[in-house]
């Protein structure tokens, strides 16, 4: 697991840019932006521990990131819990709800699969809808109060909070590479190369599949929390397929089984979202075909630019 | 679904999240606020977030198209005066695509590029989202335009909320729908939260009144394909009433269904459906016994017609008729002008809120669309309202007391 | 019993609205292997390509809708041709990405060129019947009518013509039929066309039903996708019956239980029947 030294002299740049960023535009628009970017990349990792190591495309991911928003956002602005209760909290409560589902829905391979989770993904802001007695039903949730300090750190600024979530976007990268360095990611990866033999040399694919859906669940919960807290607000939308396809597509824009990918997709599409927002009518025009030609010319993905770096940047 | 095409399977460079970076930086560089026009005036930037594409983008475009009819009138006046400088309105509206959590980056995007000391914002789930932001600093007014009272609940002191609140109409309407078809009630109303909150209204007072109400049959009229099966649902508990309502569109199509399956009763109409619109897709007939807010054109204040024939003048005689989407949100702009020329600024949003109470009273006659009386403590701009019972094909107006008495 | 027989008969005509949306989709999907999310943008331009007819030109329904068949066929083969085309090879998930583009870009066109306007399409079929207590809509009969003639006329299509069975062919094993000489570019590209013309027929039907405006097909798009896995991948029969039985569950479960919990029970009802029987109820080729 040792990185070779160019890849961690360009990592330790990257990072400090990121880290920098804040510092460098006193922007509160762009520092929002890219705090946005962040929090829907988490989950973006999780779409990709599924779809590009395991090879099953989850569409739940969207409903995934709307019950980690939920929980947090009901445990922090109706029970007051403390935030650093109720983010792990509401980690584990969509990990727990996403092996539930897994049961049922890794019956299914393939489009079926796909589509199984889409429905659920359908379902649960359906349900969030109605429930309104916790939820707030379509009104949505406010006053989700800002993390509570520790000790001098205060997470009530937006810089504050950026640094917040940048921490927990690199600790996701981490365990995503952690990850797929390890046994477990090799398994994921025999599994999505040939179901039938990994099961020959005694791999359980179930087990394998169940495995990477909770994680990819888990870190859907996660972006979908911080997500909450950072809006001080969290509605039903936020759950919807909507939110899941556009996760999608940051993913295949950035790059799928790359660990550059989810995060360049993210950062790269919004971006140019809010770049289109110039254009009014036109936006949409030129955004599909902007989609269509990245995905025929870059199929797998825009991170895979960095080959165009020389040689030794690369590992 | 990817089983069949390994894909790579090494991590690769996190190289290009620099270019992402630089890119979002380079893409997004601001154009700050106003300077001097060729005309000599100087420009005040109003911000509009609201949803411009997607399926409510009829909606959202009708409201900035009240405002920006507004904005060129007064430009084309030369203007309004502010402690002896002239201004325009400059609008700069951006899309949230109906969905709050853009509607919150938006505005951050409108404080940071625009220095708007004034955004509008025409959805109550948007609103409650920037409610949370605008007493912050950099302050700005929330110029809020949704009829649901709950938005006022948070006493924000820097909102103004354009429309009346709905919460006075259920009263009168449901005693005039008694008297005329009956005390059966049945529900097909749109499930928005909106829409929720009105059927509850609704049912509070169907039952206060002595009536008796179905069950709750409501569709999402944002998502349905076919109304069809709902209706008939709700018709056969035998209604005197329908109560429905929701986007002026599908409103119109549940009315057809209902008419088609030989409904005659009355229908309660929520006031986000306008007469006009539906009109384009149901004949007069199909509406009588109708009850809904009052048609632009034909309301019954002086300045009402004077707004219609300015809105046919500068957008031609065969556009869509001017909804009160569009009048109401045209009135506010006037009456925001109003206020920064009586504050003396116009970046100080907590002294142009001081001023809203005055402004909406010596508004001039000309722009007086809707005879606003004031602004409440919360922001509320009030005046009497007057919605529309459909008889004989003919719009018998009804009067609404302004809700909490006079300001 | 008035009640059950007018929601079974509104239940009907709902199902004919998703078998035929759902048609064009399973073709593509099945013999391509394209998720082509951009079908609800081609039945959305079928419809404004019939009320362009209807109102600007005066043509009568019938030649409208020729017109939209035409129109939609050489949109849906350029589609093939200029994108899909392309991503031969790659996953079908970079299909679905390429649809979303193309879904984004023409729903923005439709904005551009006509506004977000609602427009409603005129019909010739306004009236309505009664039969024992039970109204349906003269265009709601012609919809029932005009699913079931394109269904037999999309089976004979498939089951008796050269195209059909080479489109067939294909759909069971792509290498085998480019083995047998068949040209399967050529294919491909007739498949698109043919889906685009079944979504032209589709628009222009129901278009008079509802509304028309740029985002109308993502109402349905999702719910022909869940017809389309419903009825097993790529089955025609699986569609049409998987069309009916979403919308009668819909609508009966509306009636009988409520209509804000109706879309729950259709999208419940798919996870459990891919819970029993996990690729679909019409499983194809086995």
């Amino acid at each position: 697991m040792r990185l070779p030294p160019a890849r961690g002299v360009a990592l330790s740049l990257l990072l400090l840019t990121a880290i920098l960023f804040p510092l460098l535009v006193d922007n509160p628009y762009l520092v929002s932006v890219v705090i946005t970017a962040y929090v829907t990349a988490i989950a973006v990792y999780g779409l990709d521990v599924m779809l590009g190591y395991t090879g099953e495309l989850s569409l739940a991911q969207g409903g995934f990131f709307g019950i980690g928003g939920y929980s947090a956002g009901i445990l922090m602005a109706t029970y007051e819990v403390s935030f650093w209760i109720a983010l792990p909290a509401a980690v584990v409560m969509t990990a727990a709800l996403g092996y539930v589902i897994g049961l049922a829905a890794l019956r299914t391979r393939g489009d079926y699969f796909a589509i199984f989770t889409l429905a659920v993904g359908v379902m649960i802001v359906i349900i969030i809808e109605r429930w309104e007695g916790v939820t707030g039903g379509t009104d949505g949730l406010i006053g989700i109060p800002p993390p509570s300090s520790i000790g001098p750190l205060r997470f009530d600024s937006l810089t504050a909070q950026y640094y917040l979530v940048l921490f927990f976007l690199v600790l996701t990268i981490y365990v995503v590479w952690s990850l797929v360095n390890s046994l477990v990611g090799r398994t994921f990866v025999a599994v999505r190369n040939s179901e039938e033999l990994a099961r020959a040399v005694g791999i359980d694919a179930g087990k394998t599949h169940q495995l990477s859906f909770v994680i990819s669940a888990a870190l859907a919960g996660l972006g979908g929390a911080l997500y909450a807290v950072f809006l001080g607000y969290i509605g039903p939308a936020m759950g919807g397929v909507q939110m899941t396809f556009m996760m999608l597509v940051y993913l295949m824009i950035g790059g799928v089984a790359s660990l550059a990918g989810p995060l360049v997709g993210t950062l790269l599409v919004t971006g140019l979202m809010q770049f289109l927002q110039a254009f009014a009518e036109y936006q949409m025009m030129a955004l599909g075909p902007i989609l269509v030609v990245v995905i025929i010319f870059f199929p797998k993905g825009l991170a895979g630019l960095a080959k165009l770096l020389p040689e030794r940047w690369r590992r | 679904m990817m089983s069949d095409h390994p894909i790579r399977d090494r991590p690769r460079s996190l190289g290009t999240v620099l270019l992402a970076g630089l890119l979002l930086a380079t893409g997004c560089s601001g154009d700050g606020q106003g300077g001097t026009d060729s005309d000599g005036l100087e420009v005040v930037n109003i911000g509009f977030v609201g949803p411009l594409s997607g399926g409510a983008a009829y909606y959202g475009r009708n409201v900035q198209r009240g405002i920006t009819m507004a904005a060129d009138e007064i430009a084309e006046a030369g203007g309004f005066e502010v402690d002896g400088r002239r201004f325009r309105f400059e609008i700069v509206s951006l899309d949230d695509r109906y969905l709050p959590y853009e509607t919150a980056t938006a505005v951050r995007r409108l404080l940071q590029q625009n220095q708007t000391p004034v955004i509008l914002v025409p959805h109550a789930g948007g609103i409650r989202v920037v409610q949370e932001m605008n007493t912050r600093e950099p302050k700005f007014l929330l110029a809020a335009y949704s009829s649901e009272p709950s938005i006022l609940e948070a006493e924000n002191p820097l909102m103004l909320m354009l429309p009346p609140r709905f919460d006075g109409y259920q009263e009168p309407w449901v005693e005039v729908m008694m008297g005329r078809f009956g005390t059966r009630l049945a529900l097909v109303p749109t499930t928005t939260a909106y829409g929720r909150a009105w059927t509850e209204a609704v049912s509070a007072e169907w039952t206060r009144q002595g009536g008796t109400l179905g069950r709750d049959h409501g569709v999402d009229y944002n998502t349905t394909t076919d109304f069809t099966g709902a209706v008939s649902r709700a018709l056969a508990d035998e209604p005197d009433v329908l109560f429905i309502g929701g986007p002026s569109q599908p409103t119109a199509l549940v009315i057809r269904a209902a008419r088609e399956q030989g409904f005659e009763g009355g229908l309660l109409i929520m006031d986000q459906a306008k007469f006009m619109e539906m009109l384009d897709i149901v004949p007069i007939e199909s509406l009588e016994g109708a009850i809904g807010v009052y048609p632009v054109e034909t309301y019954p204040t002086p300045g009402a017609p004077l707004f219609a024939a300015r809105y046919y003048e500068r957008f031609g005689a065969d556009s869509p008729s001017p909804t009160s989407e569009i009048a109401i949100n045209y009135q506010a702009l006037y009456l925001i002008a109003r206020a920064m020329t009586l504050a003396g600024t116009t970046t100080d949003p907590e002294a142009i809120r001081a001023r809203a109470d005055e402004a909406a009273r010596t508004l001039p006659q000309e722009v007086r669309v809707y005879e606003v009386a004031g602004v409440t403590d919360v922001g509320l701009i009030t005046r009497d309202v007057f919605t529309a019972h459909i008889v004989d094909g003919e719009f018998v107006s009804i009067r609404i007391p302004v809700p909490g008495g006079a300001p | 019993m008035t009640l059950f027989l007018q929601q079974f008969v509104n239940g009907i005509a709902l199902g004919s609205v998703y078998s035929l949306v759902a048609l064009g989709l399973t073709l593509v999907y099945g013999v391509l292997k394209v998720p082509n999310f951009a079908h609800g943008a081609l039945y959305m331009a079928g419809a404004y390509v019939s009320y362009v007819m209807l109102t600007s030109f005066g043509a009568s329904y019938i030649v409208a809708m020729a017109v939209s068949v035409v129109v939609l066929a050489v949109l849906g083969g350029s589609m093939e041709w200029l994108v899909f085309r392309r991503l031969e090879g790659k996953t079908p998930v970079h299909s679905m990405i390429a649809a979303l583009g193309l879904l984004f870009f023409m729903e923005g066109t439709a904005d551009v060129i006509w506004g977000p306007t609602f427009r409603q399409v005129p019909t010739p079929f306004d009236g309505v019947v009664t039969l024992l207590g039970v109204n349906i809509t003269e265009q709601r009969i012609l919809v029932i009518v005009a699913a079931v003639v394109t269904m037999v006329g999309l089976y004979l299509l498939l089951k008796r013509t050269l195209v059909g069975m080479s489109i067939e062919a294909m759909a069971q094993d792509r290498e085998g039929a480019l083995l047998v000489g068949i040209d399967t570019r050529r294919v491909a590209l007739l498949t698109f066309a043919i889906s685009g013309a079944l979504a032209a027929v589709a628009g222009s039907l129901i278009a008079p039903l509802l509304l028309v405006f740029p985002n109308m097909g993502e109402l349905i798009i999702l719910k022909a996708f869940v017809i389309v896995i419903l009825g097993g991948m790529g089955s025609v029969p699986g569609a049409i019956l998987g069309g009916y039985l979403l919308a009668l569950a819909e609508t009966m479960a509306g009636t009988y239980v409520s209509f804000a919990f109706s879309e729950l029970i259709a999208f419940g009802l798919l996870v459990l029947v891919l819970v029993i029987r996990p690729t679909g109820l019409f499983q194809k080729g086995v």
